[in-house]
C-alpha cells in the first residue's frame, strides 16, 4: 500500500512485529496499534496469554508467534519463516524484557547472559532478519524499548541497566548503518510503567522503599499506553525523519 | 545446607564476619541490614535454596531463626 498519502499518525496498512506482546507494554503497543489500523504479529511464549492478547486486538489478519527468545540462535530461522506471508515489515517493537533486582555480589555470567539474550540479542536478531530483502520496505521503523535505567542508575540494578544501555547504543550504530536502507532505528526509555512485571518487583520490596520511588516519579507512574502511544509516533511517517534517538517516556523522572 | 555453613554464607551476603551471626541475631541490629542487605539476603536465599522471599515475608523476619523457617526448617541442617 503507498503510504504517501495516509495521515502521518496512522498506522494504517503497516505489518508491525511485536516481541513480549502477552503482557504489560507490549501487549498495550499491540493493542494501540491495532487501534490506529496496523496489521500485528505478536511474539511470546504462552499461548494463552498470547490468543488473550489478540482476541484484544482491533481489526483483522492478525497473528502470533510462540517462541522462546531466550535460544538467540534459533530466532532468525524461527522469524524467516514465519513472516514469509506476513512481509513487508514496516514497523518492529522489541518490547520482550527480563528485570531483576540482584547485587552484584550474586551477578554471574549465566545471569548477565539471560539479561543480554533476551533483553538486547534477541532484539538484534530480529532486526538483522527483518532488515534484509525481501522482508522490509523503505521506511521500516524499529523500535527498542530500553529503560532510564539505560542511563541512569540505581542499586541492584547493573545487568538490568547494562542492557539497556546496551540497547540505547547499539541502536545510535544501527540506526548510522541501516540509514542508506532508509531503515530508521529509535529507543524508548521509560521510568517505571504499571506492569505485572512491575508489581512482582514491588512485591519484592519494602513498601515504604515503592513511596520513595514513587516520589522520584513527579507525574507519578506511568501506564503501559503511555509507552504504547510513543511508539505509534515512532512507527508512523510522522517521525520519518528520526533515527538513532532515544525517546525518554518517564513522567519527568529524569529531569531532577 | 548445615546451619554453620549457612551462617557463613549468610555473613558473607550480608558483608560481616561470621562470627556475629546466632540463631538469635536480630537482622535489623546489623548495621549491614540496609536496603542491599535485603536484596542480598533475596539472592542469597534465592541462590541458595530456590526460594524467592516477598516484601512481607522480609519485613515478618526478626531473628535468623525465622529467617530459617521461610527458608524451610528441613532446608538446613543442624
Amino acid at each position: 500500500m503507498n503510504q504517501n498519502h495516509l495521515p502521518p499518525f496512522t498506522l494504517d496498512g503497516k505489518n508491525i512485529i511485536i516481541t513480549g506482546a502477552s503482557s504489560g507494554i507490549g501487549k498495550a503497543c499491540a493493542i494501540e496499534c491495532s487501534k490506529v489500523g496496523a496489521k500485528l504479529l505478536l511474539i511470546g511464549r504462552n499461548k494463552a496469554r498470547l490468543e488473550n492478547s489478540i482476541s484484544l486486538l482491533h481489526g483483522s489478519g492478525h497473528f502470533y508467534l510462540i517462541l522462546d527468545l531466550s535460544n538467540t540462535n534459533e530466532i532468525v530461522e524461527i522469524i524467516k519463516l514465519t513472516i514469509q506471508d506476513f512481509k513487508p515489515i514496516h514497523g518492529f517493537i522489541h518490547c520482550a524484557g527480563i528485570e531483576n533486582t540482584i547485587p552484584l555480589q550474586f551477578m554471574n555470567e549465566k545471569k548477565y547472559s539471560d539479561f543480554f539474550n533476551i533483553n538486547v540479542i534477541a532484539g538484534f536478531e530480529i532486526a538483522k532478519c527483518i532488515s534484509k530483502k525481501p522482508y522490509y520496505i523503505d521506511g521500516l521503523s524499529i523500535v527498542f524499548i530500553s529503560s532510564v535505567m539505560g542511563f541512569l542508575g540505581q542499586e541492584g540494578k547493573i545487568a538490568y541497566s547494562a542492557s539497556k544501555g546496551a540497547l540505547i547504543a547499539g541502536a545510535k550504530s544501527m540506526a548510522i548503518e541501516m540509514v542508506k536502507k532508509s531503515i530508521r532505528v529509535n529507543t524508548i526509555s521509560p521510568a517505571i510503567i504499571e506492569t505485572e512485571m512491575v508489581k512482582n518487583m514491588f512485591a519484592n520490596i519494602p513498601s515504604s522503599s515503592i513511596e520513595t520511588i514513587k516520589k522520584l516519579h513527579p507525574m507519578g507512574f506511568g501506564k503501559p499506553e503511555d509507552i504504547a502511544f510513543a511508539c505509534i509516533y515512532l512507527l508512523s511517517n510522522a517521525a520519518k525523519w528520526i533515527t538513532g534517538t532515544n525517546l525518554i517516556v518517564d513522567g519527568g523522572y529524569s529531569a531532577k | 545446607m548445615k546451619r554453620q555453613e549457612f551462617y557463613l554464607k549468610l555473613a558473607d551476603a550480608l558483608e560481616i564476619t561470621s562470627t556475629t551471626l546466632s540463631s538469635n541475631t536480630i537482622l535489623s541490629d546489623i548495621d549491614e541490614y540496609d536496603s542491599m542487605g535485603v536484596m542480598g539476603i533475596i539472592a542469597f536465599v534465592d541462590e541458595n535454596f530456590d526460594v524467592k522471599l516477598n516484601a512481607k515475608q522480609i519485613a515478618s523476619i526478626t531473628d535468623l531463626d525465622s529467617l530459617i523457617n521461610l527458608i524451610g526448617l528441613g532446608k538446613i541442617e543442624e
